[in-house]
């Protein structure tokens, strides 16, 4: 137990380290981010001192960007589940390493979404009265009270989930699954019912007929899951950019100076023994009984290598399989002249598997790091070995360990945003039939948000703007165009800014507009007010680059219990200083 | 015995822990100046008016407060206002009378549109003057319509009433089914067993969600610290009436509960020039607000469609 709770502390401890670590383009991020946020605490003071007078809201228009911003967050978030069913429903194995990143995500979203609607509330100081159990809960007439329940509990289920992962791919475990996977399933649902709840808190007003329309829900999840995925795909591409390396620099060292084409490494045929060897670092080997072990070794090689060797490299088609008996070896994997540690390998790991069992192409190179000692099995080897259970179990779940980030992964992220900028569009149409055609008096709000209203339109050039950006990114996204990265970098902005303007500003401020007793009063955000929204943000993306500084290494196989007390030296993949 | 500065190569060499003397050196400056970064962002603090001390931090949910304890909070609220006007009030926490409910009628034939109610109001309950905190609106509404679209809030002629125009006074209704006591999360309105609507301000968190929720725009906020001149302060007070709020809380029309609970009328019903406004318990079949839903053949409650079912009627003369 208290060994226990020491390789915990150990654990929180290196990932700690890791957040203020890294090369002068994490510094600048961080550096610039964390003046926004002083920015943001600077204004927050102002506002928690002189009230929420400071802002532009008023009483006419009582939720300004604050509300406008946390609604648009609680889509985000919930967005996360969108990489989690297809993964655990489907079992879509391209989108496995970006579950985490999605989680992720949602924590950093939740944690903004919180933050926005504590400076949104007039007495911070009373926040207690929320409690459940110590204050007064107006649970469950109150909509506000569901939502104090849903964030929170998504915020401790996707923390459980994403830290459970990754403390087990950092002590190199395979996780129990009746620790995760019934709180993957309650989280998707959960995930529902957040943008819902979230929905429901407008749709309930009957006083705001803008508001109070069933398909606002809908809308709600149609928008989250464009915009969400949509930041995925740009974050993903972000991790992939700033872990890779261009050759020259780190390239050197994995290389050596002998280069590529030196010798092949000294190798011999493989005894008992060696599997022997294996089983010290891979338990589930000793269930493996002799006679299993001695079909095994027809064909199989031991390899003596150096550092600088190359096993295996990406594109080809061979199809054996490596175990590490001893020494170290990465894989990295080239993208446009990049490279990117996919992952590093320590004894008793394989890689190699997915072309012997899939006949793929190799999806990296494998390079030795530190002298190793490698056992080399062929096809079917690797399939008799898995016929037994447990070694069948074992190497299945470590296929999915590695960091690839692939272009199909980004693909199917695509397709999910696509499908939902349809209906979202869609919904949007329907919405502005139903109140344009009736043309009844509730039309008002509506008439305000898209033509002005009585000589008042600040809110008609931000709406057309999101409705221009909606569409362009629906046909570009129905378009094969963005199948290539540029067009889809494009279009996942154009979805974004357009979502987070129709659902924001244009969703939250026209509810108030006119007023009940027919007044037109507009609502602008004081200066006040956006430095604090900024400093949100930068909170909340601060906290999403320090998870992914923790988490990418953990997933490459760089930061891990067995390379404890050594220094940290490479763990960050650019090459740290 | 020499310190181990005296050695140049002594500052990198790492310390157990795998930390140079040097990256030591140059953290602490990192998380000095991060700190007085931080102290510098708050120093707008320096202003705060408003900090809660420990008792109103703590203070119990008035359901909660057994008398004893409503009696020292009751003192306390003196002692607060006095140290900030100069004059000690005298705050009652009055409760609702059993067989009592009140309702409110409107004359819209009669109401010339004066706003004397609105004055009165605001000397009444101690509402803001700066920023100013109404609870009644006057509109005026042309000839034939009750559609608020065409209403008018700024109205500000030589002489009322204008030809052409009626008038149409809007407050708290009072709803028997009130929206804004229901997405309320922390209880901090309710409904009483007089029908009144009330607003414990030591609870509210200030989420404005009540305002979002209330169809005739009764609710209002006090964006910044309220404002009263000390002189026009109106010393007779009630816990859940117009004792001075403080900034961050909603406050709302609740029938002047420190005068109808003690057989009062509303300060609005009193100021009234032309008799428009018609106050009472409508279980009294003899009061007159009885009489007048009992004999009117039309009266209207607003946004009835809603079916937030106000205690509030408009009528006409006809």
């Amino acid at each position: 137990m208290k060994q226990a709770v020491r390789n915990y502390l150990v654990f929180l401890w290196r990932c700690g380290r890791l957040a203020f670590d890294g090369d002068w383009r994490y510094y600048t991020w961080m550096g610039v981010l964390s003046v926004f946020c002083l920015l943001g605490i600077n204004a927050y003071a102002k506002q928690f001192a002189g009230g929420l007078g400071v802002t532009g809201m008023s009483d006419e228009v009582s939720w300004g960007v604050y509300i406008a911003n946390f609604t648009f967050l609680v889509g985000v978030a919930a967005a996360a589940v969108m990489m989690v069913i297809p993964v655990y429903i489907y079992n879509n194995e391209e989108l496995h390493d970006l579950v985490i990143f999605g989680e992720l995500l949602a924590v950093a979203a939740i944690l903004m979404c919180l933050a926005f609607v504590t400076v949104d509330l007039g007495r911070p100081d009373r926040f207690w009265h929320l409690i459940p159990g110590i204050g007064q809960f107006n649970f469950p007439a109150s909509m506000l009270s569901w939502d104090v329940l849903v964030l929170n509990g998504y915020l401790l289920l996707n923390v459980h989930i994403c830290g459970y992962l990754l403390y087990c791919r950092y002590r190199g475990q395979a996780p129990a699954k009746w620790f995760y996977i019934p709180f993957v399933f309650i989280a998707i649902v959960w995930a529902i019912s957040i943008h819902t709840v979230t929905a429901f808190l407008y749709v309930g007003l009957g006083g705001r007929p803008f508001w109070n329309s069933a398909i606002v829900g809908p809308r709600f999840l149609a928008s989250a899951f464009t915009a969400g995925p949509a930041l995925i795909i740009l974050a993903m591409q972000v991790v992939r950019r700033v872990t890779a390396y261009t050759p020259g620099d780190e390239t050197e060292r994995l290389h050596g100076t002998k280069g590529e084409g030196s010798q092949p490494p000294k190798s011999r045929a493989a005894a008992l023994d060696d599997l022997e060897l294996l089983v010290r670092h891979l338990a589930e080997m000793a269930s493996v009984p002799k006679e299993l072990r001695q079909t095994i070794l027809a064909g199989a090689m031991v390899l003596d290598t150096k550092a600088g060797d190359v096993l295996l490299r990406q594109g080809a088609t061979e199809t054996e399989t490596f175990f590490v008996l001893k020494g170290r070896v990465v894989v990295r994997r080239e993208e446009g002249g990049r490279f990117r540690i996919t992952r590093s390998l320590g004894p008793g790991e394989q890689f190699g598997e997915i072309s012997a069992l899939a006949g793929t192409p190799r999806t990296g190179t494998a390079i030795v790091e530190e002298p190793a000692l490698i056992l080399r099995l062929p096809a079917g080897s690797l399939r008799k070995l898995m016929t037994a259970p447990k070694m069948n179990k074992v190497i299945r779940s470590r296929m999915s360990e590695r960091l690839l980030i692939t272009d199909r992964a980004l693909m199917t992220l695509r397709s999910i945003v696509q499908v939902s900028m349809l209906i979202n569009v869609f919904l949007l149409v329907n919405e502005v039939f139903k109140e344009f055609y009736s043309g009844n008096l509730h039309v008002a709000s509506a008439k305000y948000l898209y033509l002005g209203l009585h000589g008042h339109h600040a809110l008609v050039p931000w709406i057309w703007t999101a409705i221009a950006f909606n569409l362009v990114a629906m046909v570009l996204l129905v378009l094969p165009v963005s199948r290539s990265l540029k067009w889809l970098n494009l279009t996942c902005v154009l979805c974004i800014v357009g979502i987070w303007i129709e659902k924001g500003m244009g969703l939250v401020i026209p509810g108030f507009i006119p007023t009940p007793l027919g007044q037109m009063v507009e609502y602008s955000p004081s200066l006040n007010e956006a430095l604090v929204c900024f400093g949100i943000w930068a909170f909340g993306l601060l906290c999403y680059t320090i998870f992914l500084r923790m988490s990418v290494p953990i997933l490459q196989g760089r930061l891990s219990k067995a390379n404890e007390g050594q220094p940290e030296l490479g763990v960050s993949g650019a090459g740290a200083r | 015995m020499p310190t181990p500065t005296s050695n140049p190569h002594a500052s990198d060499r790492p310390t157990p822990d795998g930390l140079s003397r040097r990256s030591f050196l140059r953290s602490s400056a990192v998380v000095a100046s991060g700190l007085a970064a931080l102290a510098a962002s708050l120093a707008p603090l320096r202003h705060l008016n408003d900090f809660p001390t420990v008792d109103q931090f703590l203070q119990k949910y008035y359901k909660e407060l057994t008398p004893e304890e409503m009696k020292k909070v009751l003192a306390r609220i003196e002692d607060e206002v006095e140290k900030q006007y100069g004059l000690r009030p005298h705050i009652r926490d009055l409760k609702p009378k059993s067989g009592v409910e009140f309702v409110y009628a409107l004359n819209l034939t009669r109401c010339i549109g004066c706003r004397k109610c609105v004055h009165a109001c605001v000397g009444e309950n101690n509402q803001s003057r700066d920023p100013e905190v109404q609870y009644i609106r006057v509109v005026r509404l042309p000839h034939g319509s009750l559609d608020l679209e065409k209403a008018e809030h700024n109205y500000n002629p030589e002489q009322v009433p204008e030809k052409g125009y009626f008038y149409m006074p809007v407050q708290c209704q009072q709803c028997k089914n009130p929206p804004c006591v229901k997405v309320c999360p922390v209880h901090a309105t309710w409904q009483e067993a007089d029908g009144i609507t009330v607003i414990d301000y030591n609870w509210c968190i200030g989420c404005r969600y009540c305002a979002a929720a209330c169809p005739f725009w009764a609710r209002h906020f006090n964006f910044s610290k309220p404002s009263i001149p000390k002189d026009r302060l109106n010393l007779d007070m009630a816990y859940l009436g117009n004792r001075p709020r403080r900034q961050g809380v909603m406050e709302k029309c609740h029938f002047c509960v420190q005068r109808t609970r003690v057989g009062r009328y509303p300060a609005c019903v009193e100021v009234c020039p032309v008799g428009a406004r018609k106050f009472g318990n409508i279980l009294d079949p003899e009061s007159e607000v009885s009489y007048i839903l009992r004999t009117k053949r039309v009266f209207i409650q607003l946004k009835e469609e809603l079916g937030t079912s106000p205690r509030f009627f408009y009528y006409f003369d006809v």
